[in-house]
């Protein structure tokens, strides 16, 4: 009686290197957040913005349609509709696709993204500890920094959900009603629909603004719900973090006038700075003005983000007792 | 016999499921000291328990009760009822013994049928009043200390100051836990907050004490010391009913068990008439092997085997008496006559075939 | 007589696992310590005035260069009535800018803009959800509904408990925020202490019923306040009599509309009257405390394994 009477076979291929575990870790920690209807009900609400850009492009072509098709007639007097036309599309430039749409879009975003990411990393990260999850991965042959990778890349995809991926779809609704923003790098200056490039520098706009956001909240969340680790403080210390910094920037500039550089409390403000750079937007046309520069801006976040890998590494050093 | 079996009438049950009143000596219980005050509740408790309380409503009662979660069914038509004593209620995981036991301790409500406790619907506080639930899990006030957290207890079912002071140390001694009480709970190892789990389930003097997986996780000497303490509790009169899945340790406990299988209870009674039950009643069991003809004169030899039949697959259709003792002669075979199993599969869905499986016949 | 007994310790319970959440109170201490220093700073320089605005937004010059502009056309040896316009011109704008403004100041940027918008819903609903939020996260609710205490005594003992938390935190820390803006705070102190009050009464009972009600009730919680409250709070129509905060607006404009706090479109804000406004948040704070008991009386919470 042998052994193999009980079909066992031993594991004959060669294991992955630890760098494969990340996407498992990834992959385990989404199926946990995308099985929960709360999430389901966040991302929902989250789309109401993006219907609203994807519907109101098409909102505005018809009205522009009819407005062209039936002049109008105040008293005696035709108005010249090619001027109204031109008129409404200067009004609502917002929806012709171009870099205003985007940054609209990634900066109205940002309450949806903060509440969404403050379940995400509880339910990612703060469930480990609360659930004590975490020696089934501090088990395997992995390093301590994989999981963290896996953790981060589980919110990045999140917040690519939230803000990357709606974007693309607007950016491909506006190429397929006209081909030529797909081509034209100079299609918004001809065709006087507004500012800014099109095809593929605002297509690179788009992912680098994406980029920014992934990149930063992705470590930022994850730091934020290693340290706090329960739901309400977290919650707690993101709000503060992201709106209570932000109130206090905008008090302190716009309501009490004091040095702009006060600006740079707000994370998000600066996040939305930078990807306005992806987005080739002038710095002096941004709104709320006056900004601190893109390169303060950059470095403020650099900084927290730096904080952030720092303690990132002690609580990797640190040893978990976990019972 | 067919007493055993589950009962939809309780009139007709009370005999067959009856929990034993078992009378330990008191003077057994390890040596424990036991404060003046106990010692006036065991006297008053040991005359309860010899007058044995046959009359009178049941300390819990499951009539017809059945518990849903979304589609999946967690307890199903059980008719169950506990006077004095203990009850095992034994069960493989998944069975509905927990569901069991949080509909017992009010924590669930019936989606059909109702759970009474000394008469009264058990989601009520009143019914809380006879009620020590002992849960499975195991989160506490952690940054308290394990006396200060029997004393909250204590205090909220509504004892004084210091009666929850007295009370507290009272149970503590109880579960041997007066000694290292004073630490926090967050240090404590899994046995010292069984302990504690098991102190405030007592804090209030319940009739009922409900205990979810109670022995698991402490060791050999505190086993033993709890299986005392038990055994007091019921010779108070204490009505106990006790989880676990595995029926060797009920049996040092009691020999009254429920058996619950796929939210049923499959039965309940003495465990010695259940095994009877099992025994004449054959299991159906396919097997294969890469020597049928040799398996299957074999298998005849065996006392246990009523009849064997070979099906179209070449496989063999067992039916068997003794699931243990077969499944014993079985392994013996297969190694004796250097057999390779290619399938095993018992076709017996019957609350026999669980039975089987929950008194050792696979093991 | 033993059920009242320990109806009165689980408050007493409570508070005290309320007032062991370290870590929360912290970060609560650390917001409010954060914002007093913003507005002691700004005490300290004297900025509570419009002095520092610019006329036009943006690039225009400050109020103060103008009110100094006027203070030097003063000075010069105008004739008649020229003279008699600068200084009027001089004596307004000062009266206006420099003494008048401070209230309107303190009360658009710190009392309605951080305090209503922020700092009250984060304080209420980190205390509030809590109540229950924390024993049910944590798992430790089984004791307590083990106990033989009745469910709707259990959830108004965790709402007992928690109020005063909140009460400290929204009352103390509004107090200690206008006391240190000097006058302007003062004066907002005894204007708008009874519509915190109110305010935090019903969101407390808010938060509370979520609590029992939802099992991630934190972030229930802040999607209703950053999204609801701030979103929809305002948006034009009637969707923002939805948010409390709205009902605590409208007590503060009316209460400080003598001194001309007032909505900043009020066509579109379409504010109620205060005495409405108190009637809802009283009504909200009841029917809340009720349904919420209502609900947990009957919830079956199946975390708790």
């Amino acid at each position: 009686m042998t052994v193999q009477l009980l079909h066992y076979r031993a594991w004959q291929g060669a294991f992955r290197r630890p760098s494969w575990g990340v996407w498992p870790i990834a992959r385990v920690a989404l199926g946990s957040l995308l099985r929960r209807r709360l999430f389901w009900l966040l991302y929902a609400a989250s789309l109401f913005l993006f219907l609203m850009f994807f519907f109101g492009g098409y909102l505005l072509d018809w009205a522009v349609t009819q407005v062209s098709q039936a002049p109008i007639k105040v008293g005696n007097v035709t108005l010249d509709t090619e001027r109204l036309v031109r008129s409404m599309r200067q009004t609502l430039q917002v929806l012709s696709g171009n870099q205003d749409t985007f940054a609209y879009f990634f900066n109205f975003q940002g309450t949806m993204v903060m509440i969404v990411l403050a379940l995400t990393g509880a339910v990612l990260v703060g469930n480990d500890f609360t659930f004590r999850s975490l020696p089934f991965y501090l088990s395997k042959p992995i390093n301590r920094w994989h999981y963290i990778l896996g953790k981060c890349l589980a919110v990045a995809v999140v917040v690519n959900l939230l803000t990357t991926l709606p974007a693309l779809g607007l950016y491909m609704q506006h190429g397929m009603d006209e081909w030529e923003y797909f081509t034209n790098v100079a299609y918004f200056e001809e065709s006087g629909m507004g500012r800014g490039p099109a095809s593929w520098v605002l297509l690179l706009g788009v992912l680098g603004f994406g980029t920014i956001l992934t990149v930063f909240l992705s470590v930022t969340l994850v730091a934020a719900a290693s340290w706090m680790r329960r739901t309400m403080p977290l919650v707690m210390v993101w709000c503060a973090v992201f709106l209570f910094l932000h109130m206090v920037a905008v008090i302190l500039v716009d309501g009490l006038r004091y040095n702009v550089h006060w600006r740079l409390l707000g994370l998000w403000n600066n996040l939305c700075l930078l990807g306005y750079a992806c987005l080739g937007f002038d710095h002096e046309t941004i709104w709320p003005a006056p900004q601190p520069s893109f390169l303060a801006a950059g470095i403020t976040l650099g900084g927290v983000m730096l904080l952030c890998l720092t303690y990132l590494n002690q609580r990797t050093r640190a040893v978990e007792i976990v019972r | 016999m067919p007493d055993l079996l589950e009962s939809t009438d309780p009139s007709r049950g009370d005999r067959a499921l009856e929990g034993p009143l078992v009378r330990a000596p008191l003077s057994l219980v390890n040596g424990a000291r036991i404060a003046n005050k106990s010692e006036s509740l065991e006297a008053k408790d040991s005359a309860a328990a010899e007058l044995g309380p046959k009359t009178g409503p049941p300390v819990l009662f499951f009539d017809r009760v059945s518990r849903w979660y979304g589609p999946v069914i967690g307890v199903n038509g059980v008719t169950l009822e506990l006077r004095s004593g203990i009850t095992g209620l034994v069960g493989h995981n998944g069975s509905g013994k927990s569901t069991l036991m949080r509909l017992a301790a009010g924590h669930l409500r019936p989606d059909l049928g109702a759970v009474l406790v000394e008469g009264r619907q058990a989601w009520t506080a009143e019914a809380k009043r006879h009620v020590g639930y002992c849960p499975e899990l195991d989160t506490y006030y952690e940054e308290m200390s394990g006396r200060r957290f029997i004393q909250c207890m204590a205090r909220l079912s509504g004892f004084s100051r210091a009666e929850a002071r007295s009370r507290g140390d009272e149970v503590l001694e109880l579960v041997g836990m007066a000694d290292r009480a004073q630490r926090p709970l967050a240090g404590y190892s899994k046995g010292m907050r069984q302990r504690i789990k098991l102190a405030q389930a007592l804090i209030h003097d319940p009739k009922l004490l409900l205990l979810d997986e109670p022995l698991s996780g402490i060791d050999p000497i505190g086993r033993r010391e709890s299986i005392q303490l038990f055994h007091k509790l019921a010779g108070r009169g204490k009505c106990l009913l006790i989880s676990s899945h595995e029926l060797e340790e009920l049996e040092k406990l009691t020999d009254h068990v429920a058996i619950m299988a796929a939210g049923r209870i499959a039965a309940v009674g003495p465990l010695t008439q259940i095994r009877d039950l099992l025994d004449d009643h054959p299991l159906s069991i396919r097997v294969a092997s890469d020597q049928n003809k040799v398996l299957a004169t074999a298998l005849l030899d065996c006392d246990d085997v009523v009849g064997l039949d070979r099906l179209p697959d070449d496989a063999l259709l067992v039916r068997a008496r003794n699931p243990r003792r077969f499944f014993q002669r079985l392994t013996e075979l297969v190694i004796s006559e250097h057999l390779e199993i290619s399938h095993l599969e018992s076709l017996d869905e019957s609350t026999h075939d669980v039975l089987g499986y929950l008194l050792g016949g696979k093991s | 007589m033993t059920g009242s007994r320990a109806f009165f310790y689980l408050i007493l319970l409570s508070w005290q696992r309320q007032a062991r959440a370290h870590l929360m109170l912290w970060i609560a201490g650390g917001l409010l310590a954060f914002a007093a220093f913003l507005v002691l700073a700004n005490t300290w320089n004297g900025r509570w005035n419009m002095s520092y605005w610019r006329v036009p937004g943006g690039g225009g010059v400050t109020y103060g260069d103008q009110i100094r502009a006027f203070a030097m056309a003063r000075d010069l040896p105008l004739a008649g009535s020229a003279a008699s316009v600068t200084q009027l011109a001089w004596s307004t704008q000062r009266l206006v800018v420099d003494d008048a403004s401070g209230f309107f100041v303190f009360s658009n940027r710190i009392v309605f803009f951080l305090f209503t918008t922020f700092l009250m819903p984060l304080w209420t609903l980190s205390f509030a959800t809590e109540g229950l939020g924390r024993e049910r996260e944590a798992g430790n609710l089984v004791w307590v509904l083990s106990r033989p205490l009745s469910r709707p005594a259990i959830y108004l003992a965790k709402f007992l408990a928690a109020v005063p938390w909140c009460l400290a935190l929204n009352m103390g820390g509004f107090a200690l925020l206008c006391v240190l803006a000097g006058w302007p705070g003062i004066l907002a102190l005894a204007i708008y202490w009874p519509a915190v009050l109110m305010g935090t009464l019903a969101l407390a009972s808010l938060f509370h019923f979520l609590g029992a009600f939802a099992r991630r009730a934190s972030v229930v919680a802040i999607l209703y306040a950053f999204f609801l409250e701030t979103i929809a709070g305002n948006l034009p129509g009637h969707l923002k009599r939805l948010s409390i905060s709205f009902y605590t607006r409208c007590l503060m404009f009316e209460q400080a509309h003598e001194f001309g706090i007032q909505p900043e479109r009020p066509s579109i804000y379409l504010p109620v009257s205060g005495s409405f406004a108190v009637t809802v948040l009283a009504t909200v704070s009841i029917v809340l405390l009720v349904a919420g008991a209502w609900i947990f009386a009957r919830k079956e919470y199946l975390e708790l394994t």
